[in-house]
């Protein structure tokens, strides 16, 4: 329990007024003129205490005693989520357009891979009270901007920037994957651990570069979920008999084989079209509701109430006696003056 | 003024009452609606080179451009009342980069903290620093969010390559659309810029030969082009360009400060430009009536007698 306002604490000694005030008390000639009686006396006493504790509660209530905001560990259902968001400029061409064999010249498109993928990541963070996220920048340097975190509002807010204005030049898939492995170093294993590729395209790998990845990855238990957006729909990932030449070699179809070879589970999706993009997050989504320990705030909960309680009732009986008395004096003066 | 005996014992149950009636409402009345002002900002923080030379001093230390815009932006932050909104972005090369679009900052806190740690010059996507095109990409930037934030631009000023005063570039949008602060940061003499390698390591300096000294656009213009030639080669030392920026804010209609020592100048200056919204937010009178019902209670109970008997 912790204050508000502590310093209002120090008002406490007030509480000891009842014990020096002789306000409602009848001057009489010689106290031993009273008739000694032990029911009045255990009665003033009892006043008197209760009066003390109804300022006492009320100088506490008004320092606001409170239990302050804190986290408790709870068993949930879901996944820690590391999500790599390709922000290279070819995201801002169109997502699935047609195959031809010219490029389009056209810019800012409403349904560019971007936005695509921006809207269904919102979707999919949003259908997941649970889990935990965290987004690595990249461009040719990685940094984790947002560590794994449950607030949903920064989450969103940062996928929502990544569909903010165009895209970079030059981004590096492998840096990113290093970052992605490296943001769980340190943390406590709570349950299912994913990295989240999205992107458009795939890069040609070091053998250095593939043997780190594929270390970190494994050193921090990962799986790995790449969500492919097809520029031109039609290609796959793995090679298909009688497709285009053009196709074979690509950088994605490398990528693709290394994600393969990787002893941590990894699956890739093929977006070709909105409805398979869909399709795949709604996969992900229900591959992965693991028991995962999670921390929930718990807001600041005021304990001003019970002290204001306190009061209530003590003061409640208190007045009740003064008013009895005041009835009581006021039939006596008025007989006294008849 | 001695009160008569009768009179003490009803004036103290009348007190006493109202007293309890306050405690009871502190109890069971409803917290009221009280409407606060929040506003809506977007950081963009410099990231460039130039932020990396240590010439501005926070407290005793000296430390680096970029350390101190972030912790600049970090006290506004937390000077912000709670309900308002805060985003972050980065600018390096000629553009501006969004990486959180606004958030409340009192929950948030501890996101926002996190991210803008993590901004360091290695983010950098190119090596330029053209500050008044990052600024415009803000501004354009800012409009696609809604609501739309005030943009606080934190900067040096260090154009690179520079730009020749005729040939700035264009800014297409109607200035003061989006309100703005331009704050800006670092000392007011020239010193070396470090340089930094792809881990962000600092290894040594920018050398005069390493950089562009005139504008490559102004050279083949006649007329500019002399005015040109005669410029200083210094574009690889650094300082804080003010009056530079005096011109860049003029030119799109926002406000600007020269390093601030406090966040509260940012706050006003923000609060003056900005459309603040009015957010209504709980509010418990609890305090005030158990407060009231406190102070009646103690004047029944305060010792009159002992000041009223010396008067007898």
């Amino acid at each position: 329990m912790s204050w508000s306002h502590p310093y209002l604490l120090y008002l406490l000694p007030l509480a000891l007024l009842p014990w020096v005030s002789r306000n409602t008390e009848k001057q009489i000639v010689w106290e031993s003129l009273l008739p000694h009686d032990t029911v009045s006396t255990v009665m003033g006493y009892t006043l008197r205490v209760m009066a003390s504790i109804v300022i006492a509660a009320l100088i506490m209530a008004v320092a606001e005693p409170h239990i302050p905001e804190h986290t408790v560990q709870r068993s949930g259902q879901g996944a820690e989520v590391i999500i790599l968001l390709d922000r290279s400029r070819s995201m801002d061409q169109p997502f699935a357009r047609r195959h031809t064999y010219r490029l389009s010249t056209k810019m800012n498109f409403k349904e560019s891979k971007r936005s695509v993928a921006r809207y269904y990541l919102t979707e999919f963070v949003s259908s997941r009270p649970d889990d935990r996220f965290g987004y690595v920048f990249f461009s040719e340097q990685a940094s984790g901007i947002l560590p794994l975190t449950y607030s949903k509002e920064t989450t969103l807010a940062t996928i929502e920037a990544g569909g903010l204005g165009r895209g970079l030049t030059k981004t590096d898939i492998s840096v990113a994957l290093k970052k992605a492995g490296e943001m769980f170093d340190g943390e406590v294993y709570r349950g299912a651990r994913i990295v989240l590729l999205i992107s458009d395209g795939g890069q040609i790998l070091s053998a250095e570069q593939e043997q780190r990845i594929s270390q970190i990855l494994q050193d921090n238990n990962l799986s790995l979920y790449w969500i492919y957006l097809r520029s031109v729909s039609g290609m796959t990932l793995d090679e298909m008999p009688g497709e285009s030449v053009l196709w074979q070699g690509a950088p994605e179809r490398h990528l693709h084989t290394f994600f393969k070879s990787l002893s941590v589970p990894y699956q890739a999706f093929e977006a070709g079209s909105l409805d398979e993009f869909a399709a795949a997050m709604k996969n992900i989504d229900q591959q992965h509701y693991q028991t995962l320990l999670v921390e929930r705030k718990m807001p600041r909960e005021s304990l001003a109430d019970y002290f204001l309680w306190v009061a209530m009732v003590g003061l409640l009986l208190l007045t009740a006696s003064q008013i009895y008395t005041w009835f009581g004096v006021s039939r006596a003066y008025r007989s006294t003056r008849h | 003024m001695r009160l008569s005996y009768p009179k003490r014992i009803f004036l103290t149950a009348l007190v006493m009452l109202i007293s309890l009636l306050m405690i009871m409402a502190a109890l069971w009345l409803p917290p009221v609606d009280r409407e606060i002002e929040v506003m809506d900002s977007l950081f963009v923080i410099d990231i460039t080179d130039s932020m990396n030379v240590e010439d501005v001093s926070f407290g005793s230390e000296t430390i680096t451009r970029l350390d101190w815009a972030k912790e600049y932006t970090r006290q506004s932050i937390l000077s912000m009342p709670c309900g308002s909104h805060a985003g972050l972005a980065i600018f390096s090369e000629a553009r501006s980069l969004i990486l959180m679009t606004p958030v409340e900052v009192c929950a948030n806190y501890h996101d926002l903290m996190q991210m803008l740690s993590q901004f360091h010059p290695t983010m950098a996507w190119a090596r330029s620093s053209e500050v008044s095109k990052a600024l415009y990409t803000a501004i354009r930037q800012a409009k696609e969010i809604t609501p739309q934030p005030t943009v606080v631009f934190l900067t040096d000023g260090h154009e690179a390559p520079p730009v020749h005063e005729t040939l700035f570039p264009k800014f297409t949008d109607t200035p003061g659309e989006v309100p703005g602060v331009i704050v800006g940061i670092g000392g007011s003499d020239l010193v070396p810029i470090p340089k930094t390698n792809e881990f962000g390591e600092i290894e040594g300096y920018w050398e005069i030969n390493e950089v562009m000294h005139k504008d490559v656009y102004a050279s083949s213009r006649g007329d500019a082009a002399e005015l040109n030639n005669n410029r200083p080669r210094t574009e690889h030392l650094s300082s804080q360009k003010k009056s530079h920026m005096e011109t860049v804010s003029r030119r799109v209609g926002f406000e600007f400060i020269s390093s601030p020592t406090s966040p509260q100048k940012l706050i006003k200056e923000m609060q003056k430009i900005s459309d603040t919204r009015q957010q209504p937010v709980k509010y418990d009178l609890f305090v005030w009536l158990a407060s009231i019902a406190l102070i009646l209670l103690l004047l029944v109970f305060l010792p009159y007698s002992l000041f009223t008997k010396q008067h007898e």
